[in-house]
């Protein structure tokens, strides 16, 4: 085969004009659509898009399945709250888990018991059970052994950790099923008393009310065995009854007989408080008796607990009455929610008995401490109290009466605070301002009711009130008086929304500098605060209503950098941008002062990279001062524009993707500026960029932006500028790397390099040459000589594709008449105006380049790459018919060579590309096509 | 070869009012045929009664340990002599509970059952199988209680007393403690006269009180008096102690006293012949230095709707 062929660019006559079908439109197609989403509930708007996108289909989208079935799921959950026993059993679930997390202690506690390890005892004790066998003497026995323990065998552990205490009050859970499962059933019993015994112990009090949780759990576990039992007797196995259900009338004698006798054993044990917590843990055994019984027996048990004498005892007991009775009677069970309240209000003032005071302060406990125990318990009454009371605000009124009349309020108010919704309470904000103002003096929870109503006012939004100045004015004055530095910024949170969002921006900046003054005459760095501190701006920019306005006020900033350590600053000027970005709506920023304030930000941000910062960090950050550097804008002052970029390149030169976003930027500038502003910024831009594109570390990135810049350069006719950039471009190519680790994972970069290179190529036509230098096509020829340097594999595809477009342009070069031009700019086809010697130089590339391809083809052949080949010898070929000229015999020759290969490897009319091809070669009536059209049918002829 | 007896009785309660009849099966339950020579079934009722060692001495105790009283005593055959199969055979009985036709001075009549220290009244079915010589008869027993029929109820007798430093003062005029806190503590209970099936109700209220409470309690009591020629004894224990009052309770705030009068331990009150079953309430406030106050109601327990 001989190796050689010239190749001659064929001059295309005048380009056909195309027709082509075109109608006016409003709006550009390619233009950015701004969407902006409204947050109410996500999948909701992902179901109307899938709906939208899927009701072509007849089958149900498999995602709209998952997302239909999701919501059926939400929705019939809301459907079982309306069940109160369900939604009692929610709330308090939550609140189980609060009080758990909340009240934790690292004091050393103690747990009675005959039933924890010590076993030697133990067993002996069940044994003396076994050796009874007479009935009538094991009754009696049974109901002797129900009160002392066998005294010998109880045994007190003490200095337990919290943890292992409640190992050990899941080690008794566990017991008692045990019991219950091995027939012992008295001993199951037994093991409930010693844990309702265990509350009467009030010595590590802020322990109490986890204590209280996990041990009534056990008593729900003993509950629910006795009950289910009795079930069983009743039952068949698999009738499931639910308590409703169940009728007395069907209850067999033995059942009823055997209920019975776990009342009558309940009822003689002789301490009360076991007594009762008992009788509420069987209290659901009352249905196989009678169900009439229930509700006069919580009525008694709401009496009843009137004898414990300890005010934190009986509440918690009320507690676990009303919560046994939500869960038997649901929505009946409220009106004893209510009489459970009006008995604690009762005994209200047992809370601040003496002895209780002496109790709490021999454990160091302080008042505010101390009081806070009793919030879940009031909570949970005021809570089924609500639920019932058709007349919120009587309520109310009666209570905050109450309040008034009564000394020590604020446990109560502070409950009563929380527990009511916002409505309500906004109405009687100004009355529970004025209860706490009376006596705030001596008032321990004063920054906790009014954190709470602050939160209050926050959320009934839409109500607007006319005394908001009125109710900040009382509130600053309390709120200056607390003296922990911690509860004033938690108050502070909730109130300063509210001052946002009611009141004037000057109003708001006094409270921020009363904060400001608040925090430096408290006399701690304000670090020790930055998390409260943190929240309370957080607070700020999220809810006031024009985010803008904060930087106005003149006391926003210093507050925002009252925290010195670099750690919070930066955490600071974090959320503060990402908040401000993500509720900035418009898209630009144009105060000069708010740029100043966001760029002092991101200076902070920008600091903080270190060495040792990790690469999600950096992103972060980034990010954010991207979002900065693209919304400034200084209108037509192009000037100041620039200036404001050369800034921030030399504030942010840590951050790669911060200078290439301002290269960008700056591009966009200098398309921007157009003739009128004089081409000195035109120039000042494109050297912006020469500048500042090396700096980048990533090559690949450098190659796009040179890229960029160079063809902005030329589009702003500044060719010196663009030749830079693209000779930097052409000796960048061999550096850029293969693979680039991206997201932790290696990603080949031929693809994005492929690009890069096709639009280098297609800019080189426009580019026109350098007069002052005697090479022809100045740029490409270096490209094509930085291509034969680089040790590219011959047979990767972006090797040879780069090589068959080196071809198109080469060929396009040659067109009297470029395909397409730059205004301003005068191309190669006007500077040289088919000048022979041009136009060899360039006929010479492409035959050198046509050899090349020659060389690869044969490589692909001999590394066995027939589909490469094929396809690479179909390329050729369609190159050499299209573009070049086919009157030569070289040409014509190297067209049908190329053809016979490609079809040696596979048979055309297998191949839809080939018979196209023939077929626009067939549909050409130039007589040269028609020759070539000839000697191709011939070979195959031959062939065949 | 074993075999097993065991009496069950159809009402899962056990209790029977006098007239009703006692239904029950007698279960045989044997590996292997079993020969005999006879099933009868013994009801039995009778009051122990024993002297404390308190009133009359040690020796006087022992030796003159009354007699028992029979309330009741019938016999019936279940089976006549002969062969039961192997497996469970369950032999169906019915007696009438029908007190003592031929009446002897002093016999009180069908009594309820009641477990106590001194006097306890107890009936059981005793099974017996005879069987061939050589062979231990086989013997079983259940025990079943009698109540009276329920009568109706009697009028409520409220009683109401105050507790102060003066009624005790006035009570026990010895005056052994120097120091009495003040207190004035007042108690009610609804009624005295009882119904067993009820529970005993009253309220207390602590209105003053210089020391804090440690506990407020009810205590039932029994009164069992036995006698008869050779001896007398009267004997006040305690059947149960109930805390209605834990820790120092709200001043001025009723308490409610509440106590289910627990079942065997107590039976209406009794007053017979030969022995007195009599109850009594105390309530005691223990203060917290332990120092103790109690009130004493007599109560009338009644079998009454």
């Amino acid at each position: 085969m001989p190796m050689y062929y010239e190749w001659t660019s064929r001059k295309k006559s005048v380009l056909k004009k195309h027709e082509y079908p075109s109608f006016d439109v409003a709006s550009h197609p390619l233009k950015v659509n701004v969407i902006n989403v409204v947050k109410d509930s996500t999948s909701k708007i992902l179901m109307e898009n899938l709906n939208k996108w899927s009701s072509a289909f007849e089958e149900v989208d498999p995602l709209l399945r998952f997302e239909q079935m999701k919501q059926e799921e939400e929705n019939s959950q809301t459907e079982l709250q309306v069940d109160d026993v369900t939604n009692y059993k929610k709330s308090w679930n939550t609140r189980r888990s609060l009080i758990l997390n909340k009240y934790t202690t690292g004091e050393k506690l103690s747990i009675v018991s005959s039933f924890l390890p010590g076993g030697e005892k133990l067993s002996s004790f069940s044994a003396l059970f076994r050796q009874v066998s007479n009935l009538n003497e094991k009754v009696k026995h049974r109901l002797e052994q129900l009160d002392d323990f066998d005294k010998g065998s109880v045994r007190k552990t003490m200095g337990l950790s919290q943890q292992e205490f409640v190992t050990k009050i899941n080690m008794l859970n566990d017991e008692i099923k045990k019991a219950w499962d091995s027939e012992q059933r008295v001993k199951a019993f037994k093991i409930g008393i010693q844990c309702s015994k265990l509350l009467s112990d009030v010595n590590v009090m802020q322990f109490y009310p986890s204590k209280f949780v996990l041990i009534t759990d056990i008593l729900d576990t003993f509950g629910v065995l006795v009950f289910d039992r009795l079930k069983g007797k009743s039952y068949k196995q698999n009738e499931v009854k639910d308590i409703k259900d169940i009728d007395p009338k069907s209850i067999p004698e033995s059942a009823k007989e055997t209920c019975q006798n776990w009342l009558f054993k309940m009822a003689s044990i002789r301490e009360l408080l076991p007594r009762l917590y008992m009788e509420m843990s069987l209290l659901k055994c009352y249905v196989f008796i009678s169900k009439d019984e229930i509700k006069p027996a919580i009525a008694r048990l709401t009496t009843m607990i009137r004898g414990i004498g300890n005010p934190l005892v009986a509440l918690y007991l009320r507690l676990y009455l009303c919560r046994v009775a939500s869960k038997l009677l649901g929505k009946e069970s409220e009106e004893f929610f209510y009489s459970n309240l009006k008995e604690f209000l009762e005994e209200y003032q047992q809370i601040f008995h003496p002895m209780m005071k002496r109790k709490f302060e021999t454990q160091l406990l302080t008042l505010d401490k101390y009081l806070n125990l009793y919030v879940p318990a009031v909570d949970w009454l005021l809570h089924g109290t609500l639920n019932s009371n058709k007349c919120k605000d009587t309520l109310l009124d009666e209570l905050l009466q109450k309040c008034e009349d009564m000394e020590n309020n604020e446990l109560l108010l502070y409950c009563v605070v929380n527990a009511f919704d916002s409505t309500s309470i906004t109405k009687k904000s100004s009355k529970i301002l004025e209860l706490v103002q009376k006596s705030a003096e001596k008032m321990v929870l004063v920054s906790d009711i009014l954190t709470s109503l602050g939160e209050h006012l926050c959320s009934a939004d839409n109500h607007r009130q006319l005394a908001s100045e009125a109710l900040i004015q009382t509130w600053w004055k309390l709120a200056t008086i607390i003296k922990s530095t911690n509860h004033f910024l938690q108050v502070l949170e909730p109130w300063l929304q509210f001052a946002c969002t009611h009141l004037s921006t000057q109003h708001v900046n006094i409270i921020l500098r009363g904060t400001i003054r608040y925090m430096i005459k408290c006399g701690k760095p304000a670090d020790e605060f930055s998390g409260n501190f943190h929240f309370v701006i957080k607070r700020m920019l999220k809810f006031i209503p024009d985010v803008e306005e904060l930087f106005l006020m003149d006391a926003f900033m210093p507050l925002v950098e009252l925290v010195q350590t670099s750690n919070a600053r930066t955490m600071m000027a974090k959320t503060v941008l990402s908040i401000f970005f993500s509720r900035y709506t418009s898209v630009q920023i144009e105060d000069h002062i708010i740029i100043s304030s966001l760029m002092r930000l991101c200076c902070i941000l920008h600091d903080s990279i270190n060495a040792v910062t990790v690469e999600d960090e950096s992103k972060v950050c980034a990010e954010l001062i991207n979002k900065f550097v693209q919304a400034v804008t200084y209108e037509d002052d192009l000037e100041q524009q620039l200036n404001f970029y050369v800034e921030c390149r030399s504030a942010f030169i840590k951050l790669d993707a911060v200078l290439i976003a301002l290269v960008h930027a700056v591009n966009a500038l200098a398309t921007r500026a157009g003739a009128r502003q004089g081409r000195w910024l035109q120039r000042a831009c494109a050297a912006y960029c020469f500048v500042t594109v090396p700096s980048l570390h990533c090559a690949l990135a450098r190659a796009h932006l040179y890229l960029l810049s160079g063809q902005v350069a030329l589009l702003n006719n500044c060719i010196g500028q663009a030749e830079a950039n693209f000779k930097a471009l052409v000796g960048l190519i061999p550096d850029i790397p293969e693979f680039l680790l991206e997201d932790g994972q290696k990603k080949p970069t031929n693809i994005k390099v492929g690009g890069i290179l096709s639009d280098f190529l297609s800019t080189m036509l426009v580019m026109p040459d350098n007069v002052d230098s005697n090479c022809k096509a100045y740029i490409l020829s270096g490209f094509i000589k930085m291509i034969e340097r680089i040790h590219w594999k011959k047979t990767d595809p972006l090797y040879y594709n780069t090589l068959l477009h080196i071809l198109d342009v080469l060929s396009a070069m040659t067109q009297e008449n470029y395909a397409y031009h730059i205004d301003s700019v005068l191309s190669n086809d006007k500077l040289y105006g088919s000048e022979d010697e041009f136009l060899e130089a360039v006929d010479k590339h492409a035959t050198n380049i046509c050899q090349e391809l020659l060389v690869v083809l044969k490589m692909l052949g001999d590394t066995k790459e027939t589909k490469k080949q094929y396809n690479l010898a179909l390329a050729m070929f369609w190159r050499v018919v299209t573009r070049g000229d086919l009157s030569r015999s070289a040409m014509l020759s190297l067209a049908a060579n190329l053809w016979m290969l490609s079809q040696k490897l596979q048979d055309p009319n297998n191949n839809k590309m080939a018979k196209t091809m023939l077929a626009a070669l067939a549909s050409d009536n130039s007589p040269a096509s028609q020759t070539l059209l000839k000697k191709l049918t011939e070979n195959s002829t031959k062939q065949s | 070869m074993s075999t097993n007896l065991s009496i069950n009785l159809k009402r899962a309660s056990k209790v029977y009012h006098e007239g009703e009849n006692i239904v029950g099966v007698v279960v045989v339950e044997s590996s292997g045929d079993v020969r005999h020579e006879g099933l009868a079934l013994l009801m039995e009722g009778s009051v122990n009664l024993q002297l404390s060692t308190k009133n009359v001495g040690i020796f006087e105790a022992f030796s003159n340990s009354i007699k028992p009283i029979t309330l009741i005593s019938t016999s019936i055959e279940l089976a006549p002599p002969g062969k039961i199969p192997v497996g469970v055979t369950e032999i169906p009985f019915e007696m009438p509970l029908r007190a003592r036709q031929a009446i002897s001075p002093g016999y009180p009549g069908l009594l309820e059952t009641y477990h106590g220290v001194f006097v306890n009244i107890m009936y059981t079915l005793k099974c017996s199988m005879k069987r061939s010589f050589l062979n231990k008869p086989l013997n079983a027993g259940c025990q079943f209680f009698v109540q009276y029929k329920q009568q109706d109820p009697a009028p409520l007798k409220p009683v109401r007393c105050e507790i102060t430093p003066a009624t005790i003062r006035a009570a026990s005029s010895a005056g052994a403690r120097a120091a009495i806190p003040q207190f004035q503590v007042y108690a009610e209970i609804d009624s005295t006269v009882c119904p067993l099936d009820k529970p005993l109700t009253g309220k207390i209220r602590v209105d003053e009180c210089s020391v804090p409470i440690k506990s407020i309690e009810l205590q039932l009591v029994r009164v069992e008096t036995c006698g008869c020629a050779e001896g007398y004894s009267r004997d006040a224990t305690e059947i149960q102690n109930i805390q209605v009052g834990a820790g120092d309770v709200c001043r001025a705030r009723d308490v409610p006293l509440y106590m289910v009068l627990p079942r065997l331990f107590t039976c209406p009150t009794t007053t017979t012949h030969n022995f007195k079953i009599e109850f009594e309430l105390n309530i005691a406030v223990i203060f917290e230095d332990d120092y103790l106050v109690t009130e004493n109601f007599p109560i009338l327990l009644l079998r009454s709707r």
